[in-house]
Parts: structure tokens; sequence; C-alpha cells
């Protein structure tokens, strides 16, 4: 049994954040810290009980909330998103973040790596930021609903529930602010896992490291 | 509508209707399963609280002249590379942003070139992604010391060799720009940063006179004003120092 390395998953430290102040709340809370510290030894282990199709639906789910947490992150940081849009971004992102240290709880070990993204500027323009986040949205929600019948648990059913019409709210406020009927559809499609992947892979927000170490010999002026 | 609804429920929940005869509604009073406890325990969104010390930096992603304004007429300040001497990308730190007259977004950096301490804007799109640092590191010319705190903690400190009084290491705040290691040169010792300080004196410098962070040979010549203008660390230390500093790490030489 082994306590996960946030570090290693969470690169600029948003969702530490959000994790950190949870285990507070739960010392708050309880008021006995031993009690979040068992809660804290006890989630490897509810993710030892996770079937192998859950735990790959879990970290399926996991990478587009790091998506979806990285975009609102980086467009609040940008401080460029204003009014509305700006108020959306962090309501959403502070969500997002939230889903994000919640799926790592569970996980544990066992979670999938934050990628590194690239929003190449999108989270500093107003009209482009809308548009990605409908798309974005839209994508988990249909992402979500196509994996929903795949999950054996029924405790991860009702997560994935819980989390799924937390999404289309999302999805219904970014439609919204971008002049786009919130719910026009009597009937939502789900997207195949292949879909989604290759969309997200189509933006090229997914980016490789920079390169910052060589094996050559320095020049420095010594 | 809730109150109707709840009334058809109780008389579903009766079970039949006046006439004695089973209700439609039945099931409607059957037992159902208890929910379950969902297996993800979701906290409460927080607002983002970065606090102080978060530095942005991004790597060039082709060569671009800085200018002296966030306009593309504006005065060339300096051209820079896409890589670093050593063949890395080149990290800039991020000061600021504006967007121009066109609506193009303009990111003010500070720029490796001499005078230290030159700014210029660059446009958005030439940097790639974001990157984010919690750390810094300070070097003390006067206390001959370098320090590296992490999220304001101090987690590494050593006394340090810095620049002779005629090759002076460069006051100023600059970034760790790559790592080095591998190389065979006794002198730099196992690992060698490579910072945006430059040397003002030996601008003849093959490489360009940057300023680096690295071991030595001459651990007995430590702590002292020794250098060409590099900071020199034990290699036991600069071994400890290469595993807590990322690149990226601003550094404030005061």
């Amino acid at each position: 049994m082994s306590r996960i390395n946030i570090d290693q998953f969470d690169v600029d430290g948003a969702v530490a954040e959000a994790r950190g102040q949870l285990s507070r709340a739960e010392l708050l809370t309880a008021g006995l810290g031993a009690i979040a510290g068992a809660l804290a030894l006890a989630q490897p282990a509810a993710a030892a009980r996770l079937s192998a199709t859950d735990r790959a639906v879990l970290n399926y789910a996991l990478s587009l909330e790091y998506l979806q947490a990285a975009f609102y992150t980086e467009a609040e940081r940008s401080k460029a998103i204003t009014g509305k849009a700006g108020k959306a971004a962090r309501t959403v992102g502070a969500v997002e973040r939230a889903h994000v240290a919640a799926f790592l709880d569970l996980l544990g070990t066992d979670a999938v790596k934050r990628p590194r993204f690239d929003f190449k500027g999108v989270t500093e323009d107003r009209d482009a930021f809308l548009k990605t986040a409908v798309a974005f949205e839209d994508l988990a929600v249909a992402a979500y609903k196509d994996q929903a019948i795949r999950i054996e648990s029924p405790a991860v059913v009702s997560a994935a529930l819980g989390i799924h019409t937390v999404e289309a709210r999302h999805a219904a406020w970014m439609r919204y602010l971008n002049g786009i009927k919130p719910a026009n559809a009597a009937f939502d499609e789900p997207d195949s896992k292949r879909k989604v992947l290759a969309l997200v892979e189509d933006t090229g927000f997914i980016a490789s490291a920079p390169r910052t170490t060589a094996a050559r010999k320095p020049g420095f002026s010594g | 509508m809730l109150l109707a609804g709840g009334g058809a429920l109780a008389l579903g929940a009766r079970g039949a209707d006046h006439r004695g005869e089973p209700s439609r509604r039945d099931g409607v009073s059957a037992e159902l399963p208890q929910a379950a406890t969902p297996a993800l325990r979701i906290g409460t969104p927080r607002p983002l609280r970065d606090g102080p010390g978060l530095s942005r930096w991004a790597p060039l992603r082709h060569g671009v002249a800085a200018r002296a304004r966030p306009a593309a007429g504006a005065r060339v300040v300096a051209r820079l590379r896409r890589l670093t001497p050593e063949g890395t990308s080149h990290p800039l730190p991020i000061l600021g942003r504006a967007v121009d007259a066109r609506g193009r977004a303009w990111l003010r950096v500070s720029l490796p070139v001499l005078p230290n301490g030159t700014r210029g804007w660059i446009p958005r799109r030439s940097v790639g992604a974001y990157e984010l640092e919690r750390s810094r590191v300070v070097v003390d010319l006067d206390a001959l010391t370098l320090t590296l705190r992490r999220r304001g903690r101090v987690v590494f400190t050593s006394r340090v060799g810095v620049g002779q009084d005629r090759w002076p290491t460069p006051r100023g705040r600059f970034i760790v720009r790559n790592r080095l290691h591998g190389y065979d040169s006794s002198m730099y010792g196992p690992v060698a940063f490579g910072t945006s300080a430059r040397s003002p004196r030996l601008t003849d410098w093959p490489a360009g006179g940057f300023v680096g962070i690295h071991g030595t040979d001459r651990p007995d010549l430590l702590p002292g004003r020794v250098s060409h203008g590099c900071i020199r660390l034990r290699n036991r230390d600069i071994r400890r120092l290469a595993r807590l500093m990322p690149v990226g790490t601003p550094v404030i030489v005061r």
C-alpha cells in the first residue's frame, strides 16, 4: 500500500491546493487528525477493490478532468477572461479541480499521470475560450454517458452519474455564454472513447515536455 | 407540483382504489434497493489560491525578435534563438501580457542579453505551454551562500564560490535555463545548471559568457570569490541541488 505522490500528477499545484483544502475541511469537521489520516490510508485499499474495467473507466474520466481543470485554471491565471465568462471559468475550474482531486484520492498510485497541456493562447481570448469550453463540456457529457453503462460497481456508477450531471450543467452554462441554445435536443448521443480521444488529440493541446537537460560539456564562464 | 406528486405517491401506497380493486400505482409502492454510496468523495470546490512565489515561464517555439513595446513595428531589443547554446529549449520568464491594437497578444519577458535585466515584448504565439514554478534560488554575494526555497520554505542551502572582483557575478533576477550532465570536465563538477545571467566582462566567451551554477575540482577554495562569474558548489552539494532545483527556477543574485 503506497501513498500517492501528488506532485507527479499535478504539475501546476492547483489540484494539490484543492486536495489540501479538502483534508483541512475534513479535519475541521471531524476534529480529529487521526480520522483524516485513516481516511487517507484507506483510499488505496478502495482503489485495490476496483475492477480492472472500473479502473480503466475512472482513469479515462480522470484524463478528461485533467484537461478541463488545466484549461479553466490557466484561463483564470491569465486574467485575460473577464466578466461573466471569467466568473464561469473560476467557478467551473474550481469544480473540475475538485473532481481531479477526488479521482486521485480514489485511484491512488493507479491514477494516470497528468499530460502536459499547451492551450496555445486559447485561454487568453474570450471567444476562443468560450468555443473551446463548449466543446470540452459537451465532450465530457458525451464521454461520461458512453462509459456509464460499462461501469461494474454501483458505487462508481453513482459517482459517475453525480459528475455527469454537473458536466451537463457546465455545458449548458458555457453554451448560454457563447450564444448557443443550452438545451435544444430531446436526446443526447454518447461519444465513444476512440472518438473523444481523437477529438482531443486534434486540438493539439497535448504537448511534449520542453528539452531542458543535455549531456554535454558546459561553456559557462566558469 | 411536489405536493401533488406526493399525494399521488400516497394514493399509490394504499394499493387499491375506491372499488377495492388493485391499483395501477402498485408499482410505485414497491420497495427499491438503496442507492449506492458514490465511490468518489468530491470536496467543496475552492477558489484558486496561488499565493506569492509562483512564477511562470515558457519555452520559445521558434526564433523571434523581442521588441521595446507590444507592437509589430516597435524597436527590436534583441533577437532570440529557439535553442540555448547548449541545445536545450530556450525558457523565458513571463512578466506580463498585453494586447495590441489588432487584438494580438504579447508577452513581456526577461531577456538573456546584456545589459542584464533587459526586458522586451514577444508575440504570445512564439512560445509554447506556460510552465509554473514555485521554487526560487537566492545567491547572496556578500554572505557567499545559495539558498533554494520552495513555496517559501528553505529546502537547500550551501556556501558557494562566486566571481572574483575583476569578473564579478552579476546581480539581478535571472532564470535557470538548463541542466547539463554526463560531460567529461572535472572543472565543472558532475552537474552544471545554465542561467540567463551574463558576465558583463567576459563578453567574448565562446558560448556568450553565461553564468552557470556548477560543481568544482577545487573545493578547497570554497567559500570565496574565486570564479570567472559562475557560482561554484562542492560536488556533493551540486548533486543534492540537482535533485531539488527544476529548470525554470528564478535565480535572484543580490
